[in-house]
């Protein structure tokens, strides 16, 4: 009995103890959200001030063409930034740097306008609206103007009667762009599929070696990923010359990136039990991938492997465009010396491309289900 | 044939799953372990067969120490000792019989396993297995689409392919209906008296635990605090185990 009593003491102890734990990492964790909190409001703030002085003021105010750029500017609204931040982060239900952190008392029964900071937040988005609208130049006088709407009518005309003499050769073209595409698709498949399994977070977290080559695939991944095809295409079609091989090459790199990222994340959203159960069977490791993880992923895999070559078709158009080959190159030939009939007809055989691939892939991906 | 001694295990987010556990385990019993949902009872099978690493202590089988074996000879120790899980953790848009021809995986080389080519002599057995678990005819239905005793009769079977010495049974009937979990402990029962298959399983239901169990331990907070007959458990113990306001509820 005695014994008992003093397993209790010493587990209520447990207990204090874990309690102030809990409090002292938690403190840590509110710190943390004070500081995002204020850090959101200085720069909603600066840019609140950025904008009204360079939009609404300069623009609309003074209705400079040209308003000129100090770099005093931005330092100038992140001062008020900072001046305003100050005066409200106290004040209750103002700061929506607080609110986005979810600082404030939550209560399901308050209307979405009885809020301060709800105010700041709907004020920002008309603000950056009404910016976007000056920076893009949108002007519906450009859009209507006498000149403008005679040279739509003539590139219409052009485009509505296409030259169909040039049907033979652009189908050609078209047929280079769609094998392209499909051989881009091919080679980027198993490179992808490999690569996903060390790009997976679920795989890799056991010992240091596996997450080092974890994150150099990521970084690898993320790297070729965030730059564009059609950048990719440039580069290559100054490596190995311009023609169809520039553009596979670029469609290739950037398939393995996206596919290896969709792979891998269906990796890791794959029930942990299959995987365990092979493991206590005492299978070998490869053996516990294929039985445990490869055949819940294998039909999302080629799912996701179908729409890529719809996409690479699409995309594909649009590399030949910067000397990636096939209809798309044909297509900028045309277009630089101002022959719009035939532009009219690329424009309808990639139409047809587009529509059937983007009809094929998803009755393909439906018939997987 | 088992013995664990000192058991601890701390999981990476910090929480003290077990504390201490001491027990044996002799050669054709039926162990049963019982004890409240995070008492560590999950925990403690997955050490005896390292699906988890525990953290301290040693856990002997058949007097070899195999806490801290990895590689091939933790795979040949792990072959020897089968698993059924809750959720049954059978693999997806298979085939009964292929997933119950994974239990073999151990034995059939890597490559051979990979191409779906396994030796005759295993398939009979499969085949066997799927005899004895009653689902004689299914071999060939997707296991996925089988009722849920029926799947665990296929996870029974394919943790029997491996010809296991140890069974560990995790919750083998928590997500099962009343009438079908007696089936499946009945199909336990069968594989360790027919078979002398030693089974460790752990229940919640101390109806099941009186029917089923030759011995008991309970867990309270990662330490074992009640090792016995499964008769002997009296209300003054029910309450220990599970708590004061704990009431028995019983499945029939």
């Amino acid at each position: 009995m005695e014994n008992i009593d003093h397993s209790i003491d010493l587990r209520k102890n447990l207990k204090n103890k874990k309690n102030l734990e809990k409090k002292e990492s938690f403190n840590m964790k509110n710190a943390k959200k004070q500081i995002t909190a204020l850090l959101i409001d200085i720069f909603l703030w600066a840019y609140t001030f950025l904008v009204l002085y360079k939009i609404v003021y300069q623009k609309l105010i003074l209705a400079l063409r040209y308003p000129e750029f100090s770099w005093q500017q931005p330092l100038y609204a992140l001062a008020a930034g900072v001046l305003m931040t100050i005066l409200l982060f106290g004040v209750q239900n103002m700061s929506l740097g607080k609110a986005a952190n979810g600082l404030y008392p939550d209560d399901p029964d308050r209307s979405w306008v009885s809020r301060p900071y709800a105010f700041f937040l709907y004020f920002l988005i008309a603000l950056t609206f009404f910016a976007g609208l000056f920076i893009s130049q949108v002007s519906l006088r450009e859009f209507f103007s006498e000149q403008g709407m005679a040279g739509a009518r003539r590139i219409f005309t052009a485009l509505l009667t296409p030259n169909w003499g040039l049907l033979q050769e652009g189908l050609f073209a078209a047929i280079e762009t769609i094998y392209m595409a499909f051989i881009a698709t091919v080679i980027a498949l198993p490179v992808a599929f490999i690569m996903s399994f060390f790009a997976a977070r679920n795989l890799m977290i056991h010992g240091r070696l596996f997450f080092a080559i974890y994150n150099l695939t990521r970084f690898y991944l993320n790297m070729t990923r965030s730059i564009e095809p059609l950048i990719w295409a440039i580069i290559f079609s100054v490596w190995v010359g311009i023609g169809p091989f520039a553009g596979m090459l670029a469609l290739c790199l950037h398939s393995v990136a996206s596919l290896a990222k969709l792979y891998s994340e269906q990796i890791e959203n794959i029930n942990d039990g299959p995987v365990e159960a092979m493991t206590a069977t005492g299978a070998h490791p490869i053996q516990v991938i294929w039985f445990g993880v490869v055949p819940q992923i294998l039909l999302p895999f080629l799912s996701f492997t179908i729409y890529r070559w719809d996409i690479n078709v699409r995309m594909a158009t649009v590399i030949g465009l910067v000397g990636g080959g096939g209809i798309g190159t044909m297509l900028m030939q045309y277009q630089g010396l101002g022959k719009w009939n035939e532009v009219g007809l690329l424009v309808i055989i990639i139409a047809f491309i587009v529509w059937v691939m983007d009809y094929t892939s998803a009755k393909l991906r439906e018939f997987m289900k | 044939m088992l013995t664990i001694a000192g058991l601890h295990k701390t999981y990476d987010n910090g929480v003290h799953a077990l504390k201490g556990v001491d027990f044996a385990v002799k050669k054709g019993e039926f162990l049963v372990i019982i004890g409240l949902s995070g008492s560590g009872k999950s925990t403690l099978l997955r050490c005896i067969n390292h699906l988890h690493d525990p953290s301290q202590g040693e856990v002997n089988f058949n007097g070899t120490n195999i806490t801290h074996l990895k590689g091939s000879s933790l795979r040949r120790v792990r072959s020897q000792i089968g698993m059924i899980f809750q959720h049954f953790n059978l693999i997806p848009r298979k085939s009964v019989l292929t997933n119950v021809l994974t239990g073999s995986l151990s034995r059939v080389g890597i490559i051979p396993s990979i191409f779906g080519l396994y030796p005759q002599t295993e398939k009979d057995k499969a085949l066997n297995y799927i005899k004895i678990v009653g689902l004689e005819g299914k071999e060939l239905s997707r296991a996925d689409n089988l009722s849920g005793g029926q799947q665990q009769r296929v996870a029974i079977a394919r943790a029997l392919m491996q010809n296991p010495q140890i069974l560990l049974a995790d919750e083998p009937v928590a997500s099962l209906d009343p009438a079908t979990s007696h089936s499946v402990m009945q199909y336990l029962k069968k594989v360790n008296e027919e078979l002398g298959v030693t089974v460790i399983c752990n229940l919640h239901f101390l109806s099941l635990v009186r029917q089923y169990a030759g011995r008991v331990i309970a867990l309270k907070d990662g330490k074992i605090i009640y090792q016995g007959c499964p008769t002997e458990i009296n209300e003054e113990w029910f309450q220990t185990i599970y708590g004061e306001d704990a009431v028995e509820v019983t499945i029939n």
